[in-house]
Formats: structure tokens, sequence, C-alpha cells
């Protein structure tokens, strides 16, 4: 069971590395905003939650959230099988791992660079 | 960490940690060359310098100025016309250049007065024109030449001009990329907001880090105009001074190299709350999620679909003809900085190369992380590399085709080894979906071109077959297809026209029912 949550979560860790740009933007702080915005909105759109932005920056992460769903229920169809906490845990984790591959194991050197 | 150490760079250690092969199983945090840093003494760079990319790459485009470069005349020169990014206004900003063309005898008694009087003898020169940008130079920022205070003479003596200056001589970084920095920072800091626009849509975006390359900028824009979209500005391909002065007022920017203008949107975001949206507008899945995104952000979604299916059904059978005469073959991607990560992954996708190296003369590690996420495992992922591990890299890749610049591009022909130019194009537009297209065609015709068939054949070394004759790409593409795909009627190659960009020009109101309809109801 363990080994399919990771498999599925390297899958859906592969979509976002091969066909997104937000979770790259150049610092840390930028970085982790953008992953639990975005990540935390496909969640909610996947367990067909409702989502209301906030304001046009909060808008912005919904948008990237809405396309990142949709490519997730149909390139990854067992995604719709899924109760809404079997997607939670399954989101948490692939935040958990892009956090990681993005920010804390990231060898990007300029992630900490204070200065745009 | 997986680096690779080419044979010709032993002697340089350090070059060591600048390239690296993704293998499998490994992720972004076991393989990332290092980047951004000073080039290693000993090792020839391709890079450029940080006047070159302050003027070449992100000022120049700008098509209303005169742009100025206060310094000896070569670092103009070589800062011209190379890079086709055309305008709608009969190209100016290519046609022209100017310099102060400092001497040594300006060196010693300083050349704040030649600058004045350059600038006024432009402005007299060109009296149309009204608006200028003004770029130190190494020589000037050395001497310390107030350029500053000179521009603000002159538009004290001139009240009609506007000029805006660029302090990036050519030290000010490691790369073209420290120019990026400044010359965003210096646009933010001293331009925009100095202009307020007239709004015409309830939909504005600022179009940034698109240069126009043989017009993109303009097959782009017109998918935005047929949404109903008002481009505030577009930063700075095809751009207009005063339009970029009102930045301020777009309620979207879409980012599209984030190399080298990212700094603006982040910039833009904190002041003014505008958000950034990144896109890619090389492919047809990536241009359809891009104006999907675009769409779904002002709630005319629909309208993006719209234009997704007209131009995939247009144009879809024409990539797929060229994919399926592309397939296996091995690319390189050697651009300068965005174009590694906007191709990596859809030009394997959807024309069936393989890309088996990627490289950035100037890129910074979060560009190596795009890129090197995109390709995929095993391709060689070179930072600032040198001529030597270039032509290493070649003989031990083998592809058949690499996308570079011009200066590699020329040793690469050497050792017949076909190159596209991945900066100013072959023939694009290559953004767009017909663009992809174009690019997809240029790709078949650098492969298979039955002249560098001819020049693969060493008259020294090979035996020359004197018993084939008058060969065609497509006798040569055409081979080893099954009979299926070489006589698919739902294929067809490019039948677009010769250059596309006049008929985007010839469009009126009526072609933009949206935004012409928006506009009424924004006037009722």
């Amino acid at each position: 069971m363990e080994d399919l949550m990771k498999e599925r979560i390297e899958q859906l860790i592969d979509y976002i590395m091969k066909h997104c740009l937000w979770q790259f933007h150049s610092r840390t702080w930028d970085r982790e905003r953008q992953n639990r915005e975005i990540l935390t909105k496909t969640k909610q759109i996947l367990c067909q939650e409702s989502v209301e932005p906030a304001d046009r920056l909060d808008r912005c992460h919904w948008v990237d959230a809405v396309v990142l769903a949709e490519a997730y229920r149909k390139n990854y169809p067992w995604i719709n099988k899924l109760d809404t906490s079997e997607i939670a845990v399954l989101m948490k984790g692939v935040h958990e791992r892009l956090d990681y591959l993005t920010i804390t194991g990231s060898l990007n050197l300029e992630l900490t660079d204070q200065h745009y | 960490m997986p680096y690779h150490e080419f044979d010709c760079s032993t002697c340089i250690p350090e070059r060591k940690k600048h390239a690296v092969v993704k293998g499998p199983g490994e992720t972004l945090a076991d393989a990332l060359p290092a980047g951004y840093l000073n080039t290693v003494p000993g090792s020839i760079s391709e890079r450029g310098c940080a006047y070159c990319g302050a003027k070449h790459v992100i000022g120049t485009p700008m098509k209303d100025v005169i742009h100025i470069s206060h310094g000896p005349v070569g670092c103009t020169y070589d800062t011209w016309q190379t890079k086709r990014y055309i305008s709608d206004n009969d190209n100016f900003q290519l046609k022209y250049t100017f310099a102060t063309d400092m001497k040594e005898k300006h060196v010693i008694f300083g050349a704040e007065k030649l600058l004045k009087q350059n600038i006024l003898e432009a402005f007299k020169a060109f009296p149309d024109i009204k608006r200028m940008s003004l770029y130190q130079t190494c020589a000037s920022a050395l001497i310390g030449d107030d350029i500053n205070a000179i521009a603000q003479e002159v538009m004290d003596e001139l009240p009609d001009v506007d000029i805006f200056v660029c302090n990036s001589p050519g030290f000010r970084g490691p790369s073209q990329s420290g120019g990026h920095h400044t010359i965003c920072i210096a646009w933010f800091n001293d331009k925009v907001g100095t202009v307020e626009p007239e709004i015409t849509s309830d939909y504005v975006i600022n179009y940034v880090g698109e240069y126009n390359i043989q017009g993109d900028q303009e097959v782009m824009q017109d998918y935005f105009k047929r949404m109903g979209i008002q481009v505030l500005s577009t930063f700075t391909g095809n751009g207009s001074y005063d339009d970029l002065r009102a930045m301020h007022r777009a309620h979207l920017n879409v980012l599209e190299c984030a190399r080298s203008s990212e700094y603006l949107c982040n910039e833009l975001r904190v002041k003014y709350g505008i958000p950034r949206l990144d896109i890619d507008g090389f492919g047809f899945e990536p241009l359809a999620d891009s104006l999907r995104k675009v769409g779904l952000f002002f709630g005319i979604q629909d309208r993006a679909e719209e234009i997704i299916q007209a131009e995939t059904a247009r144009w879809k059978p024409e990539l797929d003809w060229y994919k399926e005469r592309l397939k296996g073959k091995k690319v390189c991607l050697w651009p300068g900085g965005s174009k590694l990560w906007h191709w990596a992954r859809v030009i394997q996708d959807e024309m069936g190369v393989e890309v088996v190296s990627v490289y950035t003369k100037f890129g910074h590690q979060g560009d190596m992380e795009k890129g090197i996420s995109r390709a995929g495992e095993g391709a060689l992922a070179i930072d600032d590399p040198n001529e030597l591990e270039s032509l290493e890299a070649m003989y031990k890749l083998k592809p058949d085709c690499i996308f570079t610049g011009k200066r590699p591009g020329e040793f690469a022909k050497k050792i017949r080894v076909p190159y596209l130019n991945a900066h100013a194009y072959h023939n694009g537009p290559w953004k767009g979906f017909e663009g992809w297209v174009r690019f997809a065609r240029d790709i078949y015709n650098a492969i298979y071109s039955p002249i560098h068939q001819l020049a693969m054949l060493d008259i020294s070394n090979d035996e020359i077959p004197t018993d084939k004759g008058f060969v065609t790409r497509r006798i040569l593409s055409d081979a080893n297809l099954s009979d299926e795909i070489r006589n698919a009627d739902n294929l067809r190659q490019y039948t677009g026209k010769f250059d596309i960009i006049p008929d985007l020009r010839n469009k009126t109101a009526e072609d933009f029912p949206y935004l012409r309809q928006d506009k009424l109801e924004k006037a009722i």
C-alpha cells in the first residue's frame, strides 16, 4: 500500500516537473508560497470543495490549480476513484515531495539569496 | 553528484561542477550543475556581457526608441541587428543604432560633452522619435561619466523627450544575465507608473519576457486579442516605450522568458499586486494550457478553447507529418537561457525527437532545474560550456541537429552537425501553433538537407559513391517509413505562407469581435 502511494506520488510529481513552471520561482519563500497555494487548491478541486480565490494574486494560484487538477484527472484516471480522504493524503505526500525537490533538498544555491 | 568531466577540461578542474547527467532514479536533489558564476579563467566562454544583456536582449526590441550606447563604437556594432526582433513600425530599432564613439582622448578628458552632443544630434536627425534609451558601457562607467545627469540636462532642454538610462556596463555581472536583471529593475524604478494608459477592455495584460523574434509577439498578441484581451504592453518585443511606462495598470503579467524578466514581474507583484503567470508559448499542449490559464484568470476560458480547437485542427496534421519523419532523431538544446526548458519536454512529445543534451550559456541554476526536469533522464546538462566542451559533446553524442547560437553553430557545421539558430530562428516565428510547425519544418529541412548529406562525406577519407544520383529531402526522410505513414491522407507538409506576419498586421477591429464588444460595453 505504501509502495503504491509512493508510486502515485512520483507520477504526480513527474507531471508537475515536466509540465509546470510555477514550482520553480527563484527564491525559497517564493517556492514555499507557490507550492502551498497551488497544491492546496489542487487538492480542494480534486475533492470537489469550493475554492474562492481571495484576490487576483490568489486567483492566479487557482488558475494553475484548475489546470493541474484537470490534467491529473485526465492522465491518471485512478485518481477519480479515490475518496476525499485518500486524495488528501495523496496530495499531502505530493506537497512534501515537491517541497523537498524544489526547496529543502534543492541544490540551487540561489534560493536563499536575499535579492531577486 | 553525477558530474560529467570533459576530457578537454581536465586541466580546468573547476569546470567539473558545471556538467551533470541525471541518471535513472536520480532527482534534482542529486543532479544539478553549478550556474550563474563567474566564468572560470582559461575557459573560453560563449557568454555575452552585462551591457549586451541589457541592451541587445532587452532594451533594443523596444520599437519607437533611439537606442544609444555611450562608449566605443564596437560595443554598439556587436549588439546591432544580429537578433531578428522585428517590429510593426518598419523596424526602426533594427535599422538604426547609435553610439557616442568614445576614443582614447575621451577616456582621458571625459566624454560627457560628447554624450550630450550625440543625444541632441540623434533627436535632431529623427525628429519623429521622442524617446531614447541610453546605455552605459565599461569605458564610460570606468571614467565615471554621469550619464544620468546628462540625460536630465537634455530632458530639461527638450521637454517633449524622455530618456531611460541603463547603468549596466559589461562588467556588471558574470554574464548577460546580470544585465537582464539591471535593466528590469531600472525600468521598474524609473519608468513604470509614469504614464496613465487608456484601458479599453476588462481584461488587461502585460506580456513580459517576449522579444518578437521573427514575429513571435505578434502571433501571441493575435491570440490574446482574439480572446478580447488588451495587451497593454509587451516587454519588450515590438513594445512601445510609453506603453511600458504604463505597466502598472495591467491585471495580469503573462511571463514568457522568466530568465530575462522575472525580476520585473516580481517587482510589479510586490508594489502593484499584479500576479505573475508563467507560460510556455511553444508547443501545442503547453500553449493550449497557457491560453487556457489566461482565459480562466479572466473568466473567458471558452474564448481560449475556441482558439485552441481551431488552431489545433488546422495545424496538428502538419505537425504530425514532421513528427513521423523526425522520430528518434537526436537533438541538443543549446540556447541561451529559457528555450532549453521551454522546448525540452514538448519537442520530444510533439516532434518525436530525443533531447540528448541541454546547455545554457548564462542561465541560473533555476533554469537548469527546469531544463533537466523536462529533458528527462540521461541528457547531458552543461552550464556555460566552452567551445572545446561543446565539440567533445557533439563527437560523443552524435546529434542529428543542434539548436544554438551562431558562434557554436558555425563550429558545429565544421564537424558536419546541422544547426538551427535558437536565438534568431531560421524561418520563424516559432511560437504559436503554426509557428511550432514552422520549427518542425526547419528541423526537418536541416536534418534531411541533401547538401548536408553530401557534406557528411570526407573526400580525403571516405569512398565517394558514383552510382547515386539526385536525391531530395523527401527521398531521404521517407526511405524507412511504412507505406501507411508515407501515404497517410491525414498528414501533410506545412502549407502556410512564407511570411505569416503581414496578415496579422493587416487585421482590423472586425477581426477581434470580443475586443470590440468589450470595448463598447465598457464605453456604455
